[in-house]
């Protein structure tokens, strides 16, 4: 079957293999690449000398030592040991170890430490998928780097260790929940290549593969305008359904549930809506109020034959958070797009036109809603402080904020920075608090002593680096870009002014 | 060849002294102990090399041979059985066969024999030690019933606390096996220290002993750590207390920590024993003293101090600080300069000496090549720019066979056919023995040669399904197992036609030098009639001389035991 016609496959590939010229080694395209290369192939000469002496040496003895019967049934008279012999072996590879040990460790440091003045971008890790913000708002599933710039990472995870990894440009970190992982990188080519996670994360880890496209700056800057307002292409408004279905591109519900039919993790999509469903107790009608049940409350009403396992998706869609019913609104309009028993019980209702709902096609009916822009403020920013907003936005994606708070409405493993100042927030304490200046400044630096509902408390403690007199304007700034991405801004909210 | 059993009854050896069953479960007697265990661990190595079969089938293609998605399965399901093969692969192989099978299986049938001991320091503590091994196995195989995990043998939280497999079960399995090995070690300790003959000071020991001496200090100081470790996991799963999960305020990495202060070490539980094994293999073959004697006893005790040391170097890419990774690497390279400097003696030792290819010494040549490959790969992944672009990739894979596989399991079977004589009472095939040897070298480098290079390439492990462009590497590894597996056939072949069908061994067929030779094959079961005296260098070989009649070696200066004039008549 595989055997015949992989053959050619394989010499194909033998004879491109970048053995030839970077011993075994994938040609780098970051600025690390040279180096890393250099100290590989000084390794791999180290490797061939004593693979080479040593098997060489242990195969001569063997013939020119060989016992023969009547000629040489007794070693001949040699010393069992010799100090001199013994230092210089051992002296040799030490210094051969100390090389490389100064040159690993100095190549590293280059590594560890990001360079001032690095392009932000956070990665978002779960099973078993990745997601990655930008500073200006925009999230993917595709990693978008822009070329010949440093670009640091800010990354976290939702539930298990992942492994961020992408041969090509050799940067691997892992990914922890609970903590905000950096690494940085410099690519010099554009290119196509693949984010493989590293660190084995449970069922789908080999298939937690993200795409990674290094692009000239121009075009980056185009694919993040486009990622920006999932709900419009090309200035036209797009069908709900076909949001829903980005939607679900981009929470990896697609991963676990299949839209062809296919046994997945979980339930397929196809037919799903408007069709009756056995539970573990009971039957119930996929209308609805049951797509919303299931996706706001995975667990509570579960299919037959599956088991519990679907992350929570409470506050990306649901919660406190307004507005994004629309979200989980344009999702079930994508998921009753896959069904033949699709029926106006299981489509979302549709206020703008009521009467019509059930006689108009799914998609007719989605573009009727109206659209919001994704990323602009809905209150001025004093002049003043715009100043301020800009340093907060900076500190946003440097201290690694990014990593866990988006600014467009996605919840991350941290609550949304978008219409956060001057909204109710509910804490897991049960009490809910307008999430004033006072407010703010708390959450940030004594992270875990209040905790928003729906969140963990995981967030690391920022005191040393913003609390005290000296930091006050760090922190203001950080407030100030809060309060310019919320439509509720008020002075209340607001860092006071002098 | 001359038969030497005696006419009428044949002598009484530790084998068919009693043959009852009883005799043999609640036997105190190392040897037996140690036979029950080699068939133990040689079982468990049955079984992991079946899932390693497995694993390299699924990986013929690139979505799954074996488990991929179906119209029952979705691909994620069918990857979930795969993860728990190759988990319980590794579970296997590394607490149920590598760590116990040299010292507790060969070890505790040679240890007291090279001593010219009648038993190891504490025989109930033993024979406790294989109960409890083997109490850690029916915990895990009934946890492998319940519901197999998938955690990969390292058991990485947060993963190990989320996952619905019984982790509980198996960890526990490991922390029963944990201390069989803690008492293995100690009671190795306490019989070398205090069971030497007379006249056998530490540096008249054959190099055997050192390497399980240092062994065992490993296996005293480090095991009890990931007991901890494992009972910190299961409280985590059971009661929600926040060790190792950050979203209870623990921490994953302190988990990582723990366990690889085990693991690290657990290694060198590994390689020293094998090393040890070299060191007796290459000097008999060779018909000349060992080189450098107490550069090889130091070195040993060198690794596993330094090895103690060294185990944050799995966490370079984990965010540790660049402070702590730096001193990893440096400590890691210098753990390599021991190791280089066995290699090189054991190369003197063969040089002029009378060297005889068989069997046991084509495996210490074969150890010798494989480990430099496993070592000097293992150098590069030392190196933390390297580290980089390699952890977590087949490299590390390829990486750890060449050491665990090429290195102490190849070890361990040289160790097997020149010990095998001395306690079966048997010969094997010798021509057989020499060409599954070749075979088996052959298949170890097609089947790990293809996981470094493809790792390096960037694939990471423990993929149930991988890119497209690996695959010819996959497929030429998948090949190297298929003839390992062929290899292991024939090995098993004439070793059992070897136990019902084979020659009579004669009590020193090597011409080795060591007290071990002395006595009969099989032992009695008090090993030796009289204490014996050293005064010889066991690694002296002029007064070992082959004599025809018997077809073995015989000491042609004074007995070194008072055991009566032979029996061979």
């Amino acid at each position: 079957m595989f055997a015949v016609d992989i053959l050619p496959q394989m010499f194909n590939h033998a004879m491109s293999h970048p053995l030839i010229g970077s011993y075994g080694l994938p040609n780098s395209d970051s600025t690390f690449g040279p180096k890393i290369q250099w100290l590989w192939n000084f390794w791999f000469w180290v490797s061939v000398f004593f693979t080479v002496l040593i098997t060489g040496l242990a195969v001569y003895f063997s013939i020119k030592y060989r016992f023969r019967k009547g000629i040489r049934e007794a070693a001949d008279p040699s010393a069992d040991h010799n100090t001199p012999l013994e230092i210089t072996w051992s002296v040799i590879p030490l210094i051969i170890m100390l090389v490389m040990f100064v040159l690993g460790f100095k190549y590293y440091m280059d590594m560890d430490q990001p360079p001032s003045g690095c392009y932000n971008i956070g990665v978002l890790a779960w099973q078993w998928k990745w997601q990655f913000s930008y500073p200006d708002g925009a999230t993917t599933s595709t990693l978008y780097i822009p070329v010949d710039t440093p670009v640091k990472f800010s990354m976290t995870s939702k539930d298990v260790l992942h492994g961020f990894w992408i041969p090509e440009l050799s940067i691997q970190r892992d990914v922890i929940p609970g903590r905000t992982m950096t690494v940085w990188v410099k690519a010099i080519h554009t290119g196509h290549f693949k984010l493989q996670c590293a660190e084995y994360c449970g069922d789908g880890h080999s298939e937690m593969i993200a795409n990674v496209d290094v692009l000239p700056i121009p075009e980056f800057k185009k694919k993040l305008a486009q990622a920006a307002d999932i709900w419009v292409h090309d200035g036209k408004v797009l069908p709900l359904h076909v949001v829903g279905k980005k939607i679900a591109e981009l929470e990896g519900c697609l991963g676990c549930h299949s839209v062809n039919g296919a046994r997945g993790t979980g339930p397929t999509w196809k037919n799903l809506a408007g069709s009756q469903v056995k539970l573990v107790s009971g039957t119930a009608t996929v209308d609805y109020a049951y797509l919303r049940q299931a996706i706001l409350y995975p667990g509570h009403k579960m299919v037959a034959g599956f088991n519990n396992v679907m992350p929570n998706y409470y506050t990306d869609f649901g919660g406190a958070a307004h507005k994004k019913h629309r979200k989980l609104d344009a999702l079930i309009w994508f998921i009753n797009s896959l069904s033949v028993h699709a029926n106006k019980a299981s489509r979302p209702p549709v206020p703008d036109m009521p009467g019509k709902a059930s006689t108009l096609s799914a998609s007719k009916q989605a573009t009727a809603a109206p659209a919001t822009p994704a990323t602009t403020a809905a209150v001025k920013m004093p002049a003043a402080a715009l100043p301020m907003i800009a340093a907060g936005k900076k500190l946003y994606a440097s201290m690694g904020c990014i990593g866990c708070h988006t600014v467009n409405g996605t919840a991350g493993v941290g609550p949304t920075w978008k219409n956060l100042a001057g909204y109710p927030v509910k804490l897991t304490s049960g009490k809910t608090v307008l999430a004033d200046y006072k407010f703010l400044r708390f959450m940030i630096l004594y992270p875990g002593k209040k905790v928003v509902a729906g969140f963990q408390p995981i967030m690391p403690s920022y005191t040393t680096a913003l609390a005290g007199a000296k930091n006050v304007k760090k922190l203001d700034s950080l407030i100030w870009y809060i309060n310019s991405l919320s439509d509720k801004a008020s002075a209340s909210t607001e860092p006071p002014t002098k | 060849m001359t038969a030497v059993d005696m006419p009428g009854k044949p002598k009484l050896n530790y084998l068919n002294c009693d043959k009852s069953i009883k005799s043999w479960l609640l036997t105190l007697d190392h040897k037996r102990i140690g036979v029950m265990y080699l068939i133990a661990t040689l079982t468990a190595f049955f079984i992991g090399g079946m899932l390693a079969e497995v694993i390299r089938t699924q990986l013929l293609v690139p979505k799954g041979l074996i488990f991929h998605a179906t119209k029952h399965m979705s691909s994620f399901a069918a990857y979930k059985h795969y993860n728990q093969v190759f988990t319980l692969h590794g579970i296997i192989m590394v607490f149920m066969v590598l760590i116990p099978i040299i010292v507790a299986g060969l070890g505790n049938i040679v240890i007291p024999l090279l001593l010219g001991a009648k038993d190891v320091a504490f025989p109930r503590l033993n024979l406790m030690s294989f109960y409890l091994y083997v109490g850690g196995a029916i915990m895990a195989i009934v946890s492998t019933i319940a519901g197999a995990v998938d955690t990969g043998w390292t058991f990485y939280t947060p993963f190990s606390i989320q996952t619905e497999t019984y982790v509980c079960f198996m960890v526990g399995g490991i922390f029963l096996i944990g201390f069989s090995s803690i008492f293995t070690g100690i009671n190795f300790i306490v019989t070398i220290h205090k069971m030497r003959p007379p006249g056998m000071t530490w540096f008249r020991m054959p190099l055997f002993l050192w390497g399980i001496y240092a062994t065992s200090i490993i296996q005293v100081a480090a095991t009890p750590v990931v007991g901890v470790t494992l009972l910190l996991l299961i409280l985590e799963r059971t009661m929600h207390i926040g060790f190792f999960n950050s979203a209870l305020g623990g921490s994953p990495v302190l988990f990582q920590d723990f366990f690889w202060f085990y693991s690290h070490p657990a290694v060198y539980i590994m390689i020293l024993p094998a090393m040890a094994i070299i060191s007796e293999i290459v000097p008999t073959f060779s018909r000349k003293h060992i080189f450098g004697y107490e550069f090889i006893a130091f070195s040993s005790l060198a690794i596993a101090l330094i090895g103690f040391l060294v185990w944050g170097h799995h966490m370079f890419v984990n965010g540790q600080s660049a402070e702590l990774d730096t001193i990893f690497s440096l400590l890691t390279f210098l753990v390599a300069v021991p190791s280089a400097v066995k290699v090189f003696n054991w190369l003197a030792t063969m040089y002029k000496g009378a060297i005889k290819l068989d069997t046991p010494m084509l495996y210490a040549l074969s150890f010798i090549i494989l480990f430099t490959v496993g070592g000097l790969t293992g150098v590069v992944l030392g190196c933390i720019a390297e580290d980089v672009v390699l952890h977590d990739t087949y490299f590390v894979v390829g990486h750890f066979h060449y050491v665990m596989f090429g290195g102490t399991m190849i070890a361990f079977i040289g160790g097997l056919h020149y010990w095998w004589p001395k306690f079966t009472g048997k010969m094997y095939n010798e021509t057989m023995g020499r060409i599954t040897c070749v075979l088996l070298f052959i298949g170890v480098n097609v089947t790990f040669f293809p996981m470094l290079m493809v790792g390096a390439e960037g694939m990471p492990r423990r993929y149930a399904s991988y890119l497209p462009q690996y695959q010819p590497y996959m497929i030429v590894s998948t090949i190297g197992a298929y003839i390992q597996l062929v290899a292991f056939l024939m090995m098993a072949g004439y070793l059992l036609h070897s136990l019902f069908r084979g020659k009579k061994a004669p009590d020193n067929p090597w011409g080795g030098a060591t007290l071990e030779w002395t006595t009969a094959s099989p032992p009695s079961h008090y090993n030796f009639d009289d204490t014996p005296l050293v005064i010889e260098d066991c690694y002296d070989y002029s007064n070992v001389k082959y004599d025809e009649s018997i077809g073995g070696y015989v000491r042609t200066d004074v007995p070194a035991t008072t055991e009566p004039a032979p029996v061979h008549a």
